[in-house]
């Protein structure tokens, strides 16, 4: 346990950099033949399945196409080699290349229906291989094969057997260490964000089909590494070699390690290339037990074996205990601290309308939200609040009228677009992705707002350590704004639900939005925390922010409000302060049922009884 | 509907809810309610938004698991028996926000309202005429989709629908709920109506005034938890339940 | 002529997979990836009981029904059932269609077995094209199918509280619809259904392995182009996919037919993404 908890300390890339380099030098050791060719095989496979688990993984959409960009890297490397350019380099690239555009160009389509449509789309592919084949019979051989690959050479020297496995072993090193790179960096935890809730990426700024799409993009790419450095090996490629088998092959293989892994995808690969395909009964029962895996697999293994792995990790690690629940923070230490400046915008909203069907939602409403002001939005239930919210944000088409942030007007935007331009929302639910940090969550608040390419994820660029630096300051700042931050390492998902609405906060503020809609975030808290959001929200309003609030608790909004909108069935009941609504009568009438001139008499009060009930409640 | 109306007899005692707790997996709203319903009798229930009205509804109906506390229906405990099998079992829930199925016809809806029944086809034409008598707006749209019709067209529908399983127990969450307040009196007389026939009535609104009219037993729920539970005739004073709502003492 | 019978029966029998999709996705909202190999057995179990038993050709049909609905409650308890989330349903489902490959090619072999078809093989004349009996029969049956459907979910008060299902589940759960029961009644009827054309199709096309796989993709596209739950949309869908097929391995080649049908996928799903009969619906959040 000393061990374990010393080595979760240091820099956790060691330990599968030590084994990359153990690898490399395999050649070295004098191992069997059989043996070493299994090692190549595997390190093929596992880069197929590395590429699936971004996909699947990451972005949490089933692909089974590997297998023909994994063949179209072959055949490129093949023909490439058949025509003299033996350059292993050259023959990478070009298949890497040949790879990804077979995967832009079915991604497209697969993604933009719902999960099955790129699943199927993708399936096609294995179909329509071995016909692909057969009609470029004259290059690739058809169903014969390709012959006449010609050995593989690095800078016009012939490459010997041991210095191909090392070509294979670097190669396969440096895609994990990609991989690990986008994993670990603001990309990995947006795609988490994705496949939690592709709505709350949409409302992070997160374009949903742009992701996925690079995900499965990009996930074809070490699939044509694989095709090229299995072109090479043999010296002979034909269709058979890209079959369904290998398809599910590597999903299983994906679901083994953990599909939403970096390394456990080179867990699988090695466990199905050396456990099960040695034994020749596993030729026979193959299919039988990659099916039979993958139910179970899919039942139980949610997290695949390096799922499990890391929960026992983290049991030996922790020592100390993992999300510390702590003492309530103290809410006073950052209390003092200035709050930056908030540079909210002006949200105007004019003459909105919206039917769904006959049912007409919202019959033309008006709003304007201003920077330094809370604006409450009220009113019964299936009044429109949410429908409006859910305007504003882009998630619902406008019928009529305009919707403008500053001059900007966003009711023909998307929902993620609408979020850049500076709309940041928190949900009634909390969505909180699995699998990171409280400070990540917050972090990824900032994906959309300040940019780094992949490419600069992957090399750790200037230009990314820059972005990265900005998004850790900030998480802090807006952390300690909430009260938060003695949390940040634990699992966000571990948080309860009041923390976890600060949570949504933080990631909301740290984007500087131009406006911040809450909604319902005081639902479910205890009055400590109502009071602690109360008074997150009125820094922000002191700051220069506008905060559009969208609440039932009426204490709440009374207390915070500067301006409140009522609305009623779909239209506009009243707006003024505070007092002004209390006071007005239909307001009274329509969202409360009461009649002011309804006869008083004595027995039982109820005013009396809710709020010392109210108090009671509290107090426990 | 009157002659077939279940044999509640008068009086009985048809659910009782005792400390009650209940919410949305980890999230827990109600945390302790108490009430009875008795047949032929209408139970208000109010509170302001988000008090736990709808929560404690949906867990009597089976929708919400019941995690505290005990629910009762004519004497037995509710806590193991499936949300399908309480509506066999005589108790109707209507959802708020009209909730008919928009692509079937009226006529469709009512059937289908019919499904426990387990009746013959021409029966379960007899009862349709029967909810035709009491809404008669909907026997002149019957062969139209549900989605067609008004909002407040839709309320009775979804009521007829729940009366069509021949309820003993109809739990109604806010009818009024976006309705024309000259509507909203259409509704509650016609809630009025049904109590007659002898089927107990749990009501949620936020129509204070209007439900108040009809009610025979008021409970008010604040934070999940009941705060008064008591005949209608001795609650009063409407002004103050504003202040209440409101809350004298923001601002 | 000719090829236009044979290019409709092959629709057909894709039409007839994606009824099957649709049935599970109506009820259920889940996709059965399986449900093609679902067929698949269906075809060699006629297979086995008409040319190895030696059976009439009523019983066959009965006892492929009946044995491929038992696979297909065998396949919702563990597949289906128990899993949580969506996303591993396709994974679940994709490993009991390979399952099911499997364990057809142990029991069967490799080799393409034929069915015999009830009504001969004799091709005869039709509308200036040679038909064989057992094309018509696929045709009218798909057409059978989802009229019949049709009439059973608009009439019947199980084919109402199906669709009142599919729209509100939890609305249907209220008006005392016992609505996993319900699922899963559908997906063993749907597995029955499988098991009844089975051997139609087995007729058509040999009883072999590899028909799961390829009847899985085609009828996928054949739902595509209809849009998810919409029954006549498969008929379409079929008669599409159906004929692009036989056009495509007539006058371009025989290894350009798949090709054809990818082509409709992408461009369906690049133009019209929810099918040519389902109407978008705005998303709800």
């Amino acid at each position: 346990m000393q061990l374990a908890r010393r080595l979760a300390g240091g820099p956790l890339w060691i330990v599968p950099l030590a084994l990359g380099i153990l690898l490399i030098l395999v050649p070295y050791f004098n191992l069997e033949y059989s043996i070493v060719r299994q090692l190549q095989l595997a390190m093929i496979l596992s880069l197929l399945v590395s590429g699936l688990n971004l996909s699947l993984g990451f972005a949490g959409e089933l692909a089974l196409g590997q297998v023909a960009m994994y063949a179209a890297g072959a055949y490129t490397a093949g023909l490439l080699s058949k025509n003299g350019h033996t350059d292993i380099l050259l023959q990478l690239a070009a298949a890497g290349l040949a790879a990804l555009l077979v995967g832009v160009l079915t991604g497209i389509p697969g993604l933009r229906l719902g999960s099955w449509s790129l699943a199927m789309t993708s399936f096609f592919l294995v179909l329509l291989l071995p016909d692909v084949i057969a009609i470029f019979k004259e290059d690739t051989g058809g169903r014969n094969g390709l012959t006449g690959i010609l050995s593989p050479t690095m800078f016009g020297r012939m490459l010997t057997p041991e210095d191909y496995f090392m070509v294979i072993a670097v190669v396969t090193v440096a895609w994990f260490a990609v991989m690990r790179n986008i994993a670990v960096s603001r990309h990995g935890t947006a795609l988490r964000v994705l496949k939690q809730s592709p709505v709350l990426a949409a409302s992070m700024g997160i374009n949903v089909f742009r992701m996925k799409l690079m995900a499965y993009a990009l996930g074809a790419v070490p699939a044509g590494l694989a095709g090229a450095l299995f072109a090479s090996l043999d010296l002979y490629i034909s269709p058979e070699a890209f079959g369904f088998t290998v398809a599910t092959t590597i999903l299983a293989a994906s679901v083994l390690g953990g599909s939403a892994s970096v390394y456990g995808a080179v867990f699988g690969a090695f466990v199905l290339q050396f456990g099960l395909n040695q034994s020749t009964d596993f030729q026979k029962y193959s299919l039988v037990v990659t099916g039979a895996f993958l139910i179970i697999g899919g039942v139980l293994l949610t997290g695949g074996l390096s799922g499990l792995a890391r929960a026992l990790w983290r049991k030996l690690a922790a020592g100390q205990p993992a999300a510390a629940p702590a003492d309530r923070s103290d809410p006073d230490a950052s209390a003092g601290d200035e709050v930056p400046a908030v540079p909210g915008k002006v949200l105007k909203v004019e003459g909105v309308a919206k039917a769904f069907g006959g049912n007409q939602a919202l019959k033309g409403v008006d709003l304007t939200a201003t920077p330094g002001r809370v604006t409450a939005l009220i009113g019964p239930n299936g009044s429109g609040k949410t429908t409006l919210l859910n305007m504003i944000c882009g998630f619902y088409r406008t019928d009529a009228g305009v919707i403008a942030l500053d001059e900007r007007q966003l009711q023909r935007m998307g929902p993620d677009q609408v979020a850049r331009t500076g709309v940041a929302r928190t949900f009634q639910t909390p969505n909180i992705p699995e699998g990171i940090t409280v400070r990540e969550a917050v972090m990824a608040g900032r994906y959309a707002g300040h940019r780094a390419t992949v490419l600069e994820a992957v090399l750790r660029l200037p230009r990314y350590r820059k972005v990265r630096k900005g998004d850790l300051a900030e998480a802090d700042r807006v952390l300690d704004l909430v009260g938060i931050r003695h949390l940040e390492d634990a699992e966000a998902t571990a948080l309860p639900l009041g923390q976890r609405r600060l949570l949504e906060v933080a990631r909301c503020l740290i984007g500087n939005p131009g406006v911040l809609l809450l909604d319902e975030t005081a639902s479910g808290l205890d009055e400590d925390e109502v009071e602690r959001l109360a008074e997150v929200i009125r820094r922000v309003r002191d700051a220069g922010g506008t905060v559009v609030l969208v609440e039932h608790n009426f204490q709440l909004v009374l207390s915070l409000a500067d301006e409140i909108v009522a609305l009623a069935h779909g239209e506009l009941m009243a707006k003024g302060t505070p007092e002004e609504i209390q006071n007005n009568e239909r307001v009274m009438s329509e969202y409360l049922g009461i009649d002011p001139d309804a006869p008083a008499s004595p027995h039982v009060v109820l005013a009396d009884v809710l709020t010392d009930g109210a108090q009671d409640g509290v107090g426990r | 509907m009157s002659t077939d109306s279940p044999g509640n007899a008068a009086d009985e005692l048809l659910l009782e809810v005792r400390g009650l707790g209940t919410g949305y997996g980890d999230l827990r709203v109600v945390w302790d309610v108490s009430f009875d319903v008795r047949a032929g009798e209408i139970t208000v229930l109010l509170g302001r938004n988000g008090a736990g009205k709808t929560t404690t509804i949906r867990a009597i109906s089976g929708l919400n698991k019941i995690v505290a506390g005990e629910v009762r229906y004519r004497g037995e405990s509710l806590a193991k028996v499936p949300a399908h099998q309480r509506v066999r079992q005589g108790i109707a829930y209507v959802q708020e926000g009209k909730r008919v199925f928009h692509s079937q016809t009226i006529e469709q809806n009512l059937l289908l309202g019919g499904y426990t029944r387990k009746l013959k086809r021409a029966e379960l034409r007899t009862e349709v005429e029967r909810i035709y008598e009491l809404f008669p707006i909907l026997a002149e749209k019957r062969a139209l989709p549900a989605s067609s019709m008004s909002g407040g067209q839709q309320q009775m529908l979804a009521i007829g629908q729940a009366l069509m399983a021949q309820p003993r127990l109809l739990m109604l969450d806010e009818p009024s709920g976006g309705l024309a307040p000259v509507i909203v009196n259409e509704v509650m007389e016609r809630v009025h109506q049904l109590k007659e026939t002898g089927i107990g009535i749990l009501l949620v609104e936020q129509a204070v005034e209007a439900s108040f009219a009809i009610a025979d037993h008021v409970t008010v729920l604040d934070m999940g938890r009941t705060m008064l539970s008591s005949p209608a005739s001795e609650v009063s004073d409407m002004t103050l339940l504003q202040d209440a709502y409101f809350g004298k003492t923001a601002g | 002529m000719t090829l236009i019978w044979g290019g409709l029966s092959l629709g057909a029998i894709y039409a007839i997979v994606a009824i099957g999709y649709n049935i599970v996705f109506i009820s259920s909202k889940t996709f059965n990836f399986a449900h093609a190999q679902l067929t698949m057995v269906g075809a060699f179990v006629a297979y086995t009981g008409l040319v190895t038993w030696d059976l009439p050709v009523l019983v066959v049909v009965l006892m492929a029904a009946a044995a491929v609905a038992v696979i297909a409650a065998i396949e919702e308890r563990i597949a289906i059932r128990p899993v949580g989330d969506m996303h591993n349903i396709l994974v679940t489902t994709l490993g009991a269609s390979i399952l099911l490959d499997g364990i057809a090619q142990l029991t069967w072999g490799t080799q393409p077995l034929t069915v015999p078809f009830f009504a001969g093989d004799e091709a005869f004349t039709l509308l200036g094209g040679r038909a064989y009996p057992v094309e018509l029969f696929l045709i009218a049956m798909a057409v059978l199918i989802v009229v019949a459907l049709g009439i059973y979910s608009r009439r019947s008060l199980t084919g109402l509280a199906l669709l009142g299902m599919a729209e509100d589940r939890e609305a249907a759960l209220l008006r005392g619809v016992n609505v996993r029961r319900m699922a899963f009644m559908a997906f063993v009827a749907a597995g029955a259904l499988a098991g009844f054309v089975g051997m139609f199709v087995g007729s058509k096309t040999f009883a072999v392995s590899t028909l799961g796989a390829a009847l899985a993709l085609k009828g996928f596209v054949v739902l595509a182009i209809g849009g998810f739950g919409s029954m006549p949309g498969t008929l379409v869908g079929g008669t599409l996919v159906g004929l692009a097929e036989a056009y495509a391995s007539r006058y371009l080649g025989g290894e350009y037919a798949n090709l054809a049908v990818f082509l409709i996928l992408i461009t369906i799903l690049m133009v019209r993404p929810a099918g040519l009969f389902v109407r978008t619906k705005e998303r709800v959040v």
